[in-house]
């Protein structure tokens, strides 16, 4: 991520909050925080805890950031931030959480006749495999509520479309007929059905890795009619190392109705 | 497989919809699934912390151990890189890059106390890593990475503290202190649980060959065999083994080893001289009396006490008189004591010090800034006594001092002190590159705390060839640790591979 993509990542996440931007000289960002926003990304539970418990003022904080250290005089006028600070990465996570859930409507144009917008679920699934190493897939999921097909890379295809969060006036939506708690377990079912299907040779090498090892270390003991306890230890460090796993992790998901 | 599902997206979302809302931002919901798209990890190999460090300028040997050390070696591994190569920076991009992977969460990091701070400023300036500086009391089962220093670790009841905690990845710098088995610190690595775990140390071996077997053993017990059969297969003795190349390979197969050749970098030579020394006349009486007390007393017979006072012959008559002062309260029989007061009154009757006259001669041609190694403090403060009646100015500097004093002591030697005379204790942790001229006033047995003491200087930022001279007096122990020194080098070579000039290269 460069300099300038994170300027306007956080104008825009600012802007969507309700942070007022008090300058944007282009390279650093004065914000004031609203006291949500304070207490998503500043690190100050006891502050928040005091104010509350007191009844005080509430003073949430203004932020300076400098998102182009080279271009600024005084290094000790704000904060820097860059990819992988621990400010952004709270950003990021207070992205996450304010952009969970949508119902989105596609938009239509006012002077036509009214038009038919079908209901969507869609579901952004992470899939991470575990082992010794890591490895991350995403799948977009979208279910048509109507006759429940399915398909893959479903965010992609509607992120450009022109989506309002207000249902427009000559759009008819349909009921959907599929109910979004059922929709929710076929696409679950789905996601696991490509897991399934996936090529797992990785788990396979993990496996082998583990006996590799494991082979070593009992060779080291192999003498000792009872196993001491370091054996255990270090046996039990070697099954958490190589163990394989999988986990799922949803984005974000939410309900669509399209053209 | 079991898939783990987390999240109570699903309970939020139903919720959600029986509510009829709230609903959030399209806006915010693009920038998220944006934002997780970015910081995907596609593949399984590859570092994805490189990225994320923009802070960090690495240098690709750097990243090449990383990535050995996580796609071949399945993170275990010994980092012996030659020092000044960056091992520390090698163990945080690895780490950095488990943590990224969501491999690791908890980590260890047991250091030499003296290092503690820079290693807790590091990883937090560097690698974004809130790592904290274990104090007593410090609630560590409250925090994800702690830096603790070895000795504290190794001590109830943190060695207690420590045992609950169930920590991810264990990394130890100056590792080479755990070569002993036998020790307290030794045993208490050992029985802590190990996932993925880095050694640091530029010195895998230091004296002998059984040192890299406990060392290897306690990082993948098993991988050289257990003591029996590495004894058996290699005809292990301290300072000879056979089959060579096959341990040579065994060992590198969990360590990575960067020589500053191989780093791509432009290093500066190393011009190692020996400088021989002859005693004058009335040392030489002096050392031959020594040598002698052996047989005079029962006392001496030991030939670690033997050992000492011969080496602090060749160093000074101040380092010598305060260990024969203390041996004299042990002695009661008269001749003994009359013999060793008459070789303190010799000694006291000395005027030259042919090694340091030498010395002299050294920093004079030399006329720059020159740092002197010495492995006691008697002779430390006499030289800095010597030099001031000629008109040079020194700093003395050694491991007990605080930071703050080391800092200060640093930068009176950049600005205003042509000498820097430091004991050994006093080689780890402070770097300075802009001298190049070390005199190694004394030899230790060690050949490590040699190449240690010549990484202060010869290391990345030095711009000039650097100098060193290591003094030995003629026909004396020096020269005995001098073959000793060689013989050790060889046992490295052969094992670990190859070494930058320490000694003078035999003819």
């Amino acid at each position: 991520m460069y300099a300038t993509e994170i300027h306007d990542y956080l104008k825009t996440f600012f802007k969507e909050t309700n942070c007022e931007i008090v300058s944007d000289e282009g390279f650093q960002l004065t914000v004031q925080l609203t006291i949500d926003m304070d207490k998503r990304i500043m690190n100050r539970p006891f502050y928040w805890k005091y104010i509350e418990a007191t009844n005080s003022e509430p003073n949430p904080a203004r932020l300076t950031l400098i998102t182009d250290r080279t271009q600024t005089q005084n290094q000790f006028m704000g904060e820097i931030i860059h990819y992988g600070s621990g400010r952004l990465n709270q950003i990021f996570k207070a992205t996450k959480d304010l952009g969970s859930f949508v119902l989105m409507y596609e938009q239509v144009d006012n002077t036509k006749n009214q038009t038919t917008l079908t209901p969507y679920f869609c579901v952004n699934y992470k899939v991470s495999y575990y082992c010794d190493q890591t490895k991350e897939t995403i799948h977009s999921l979208g279910i048509n509520l109507i006759n429940g097909v399915i398909e893959d890379n479903f965010h992609e295809s509607i992120c450009d479309m022109n989506l309002t969060n207000e249902m427009p006036e000559k759009a008819f939506c349909l009921q959907y007929i599929i109910k979004p708690s059922r929709a929710l377990e076929r696409l679950d079912l789905m996601i696991q059905n490509l897991i399934t299907q996936d090529d797992h040779s990785w788990a396979e090498e993990a496996k082998n890795r583990f006996e590799k090892e494991l082979e070593v270390l009992n060779y080291f003991y192999q003498d000792r009619e009872e196993k001491p306890e370091i054996y255990e230890i270090e046996k039990k460090g070697l099954e958490e190392r190589f163990n394989p796993r999988i986990k799922v992790e949803i984005i974000n998901g939410g309900i669509f109705y399209l053209k | 497989m079991i898939i783990e599902r987390s999240s109570n997206w699903r309970e939020d979302f139903i919720e959600r919809v029986n509510n009829d809302g709230p609903w959030d931002s399209w806006t915010l919901y693009k920038m998220s699934y944006e934002v997780e798209k970015m910081n995907l990890i596609p593949e399984f190999t590859g570092l994805q912390a490189p990225k994320f460090l923009t802070n960090l300028q690495l240098l690709p040997h750097q990243i090449e151990a990383a990535q050995t050390v996580i796609e071949k070696m399945n993170g275990k591994a010994i980092l012996a890189d030659e020092v000044g190569l960056g091992k520390t920076i090698e163990a945080g991009l690895i780490m950095k890059e488990y943590m990224i992977r969501g491999l690791v969460k908890k980590a260890l990091i047991l250091v030499p106390a003296s290092l503690q701070n820079q290693w807790v400023t590091e990883l937090n300036v560097r690698f974004f890593i809130p790592a904290i500086s274990y104090r007593r009391n410090t609630p560590i089962e409250q925090y994800d990475v702690v830096v603790m220093s070895m000795d504290t670790a190794k001590k109830s009841p943190h060695r207690e503290k420590i045992y609950e905690q169930d920590y991810d990845m264990i990394i130890i710098d100056e590792a080479h202190k755990l070569k002993n088995h036998k020790t307290q610190i030794y045993e208490f690595v050992q029985s802590i649980k190990k996932k993925f775990c880095l050694l640091l140390t530029a010195t895998p071996i230091q004296n002998d060959v059984f040192e890299i077997f406990y060392l290897v053993s306690l990082l993948k017990p098993g991988h050289l065999g257990n003591y029996e059969t590495f004894q058996e297969s290699f005809a292990a003795t301290k300072r000879s083994i056979e089959g060579e190349k096959y341990l040579k390979e065994l060992v590198n197969q969990v360590m990575v080893r960067n020589r500053r050749s191989d780093t791509g970098i432009e290093w500066t030579t190393r011009k190692v001289q020996t400088i021989p020394i002859q005693f004058t006349n009335e040392e030489r009486e002096v050392y031959d009396m020594l040598c002698e007390l052996k047989s005079v007393s029962s006392v001496f017979a030991s030939s670690f006490t033997m050992v000492t006072l011969l080496k602090e012959m060749c160093s000074s008559k101040e380092a010598t008189f305060l260990t024969l002062n203390k041996m004299l309260q042990k002695i009661n029989a008269k001749e003994e004591i009359d013999y060793i007061e008459q070789i303190i009154e010799k000694l006291m009757k000395l005027e030259i010090n042919a090694k340091a006259e030498k010395v002299l001669e050294i920093i004079e041609k030399a006329n720059d800034k020159v740092i002197i190694f010495t492995e006691y403090r008697a002779t430390q403060s006499y030289l800095q006594w010597y030099l001031h009646t000629k008109g040079i100015s020194s700093v003395l500097f050694n491991g007990k001092y605080s930071k703050n004093k080391r800092d200060w002591m640093k930068q009176l030697f950049r600005e205003q002190a042509q000498v820097l005379i430091a004991t050994e204790s006093g080689g780890e942790g402070i770097n300075l590159q802009f001298c190049h001229h070390v005199i190694n006033y004394d030899l230790p047995w060690n050949p490590m705390k040699l190449e240690q003491r010549i990484g202060r200087v010869h290391r990345l930022g030095q711009e000039e060839d650097v100098h060193i001279y290591n003094l030995a007096i003629e026909n004396t122990i020096e020269q005995k640790i001098l073959d000793l020194l060689n013989d050790k080098i060889d046992v490295f070579e052969k094992v670990v591979g190859d070494l930058d000039d320490i000694l003078e290269k035999k003819a």
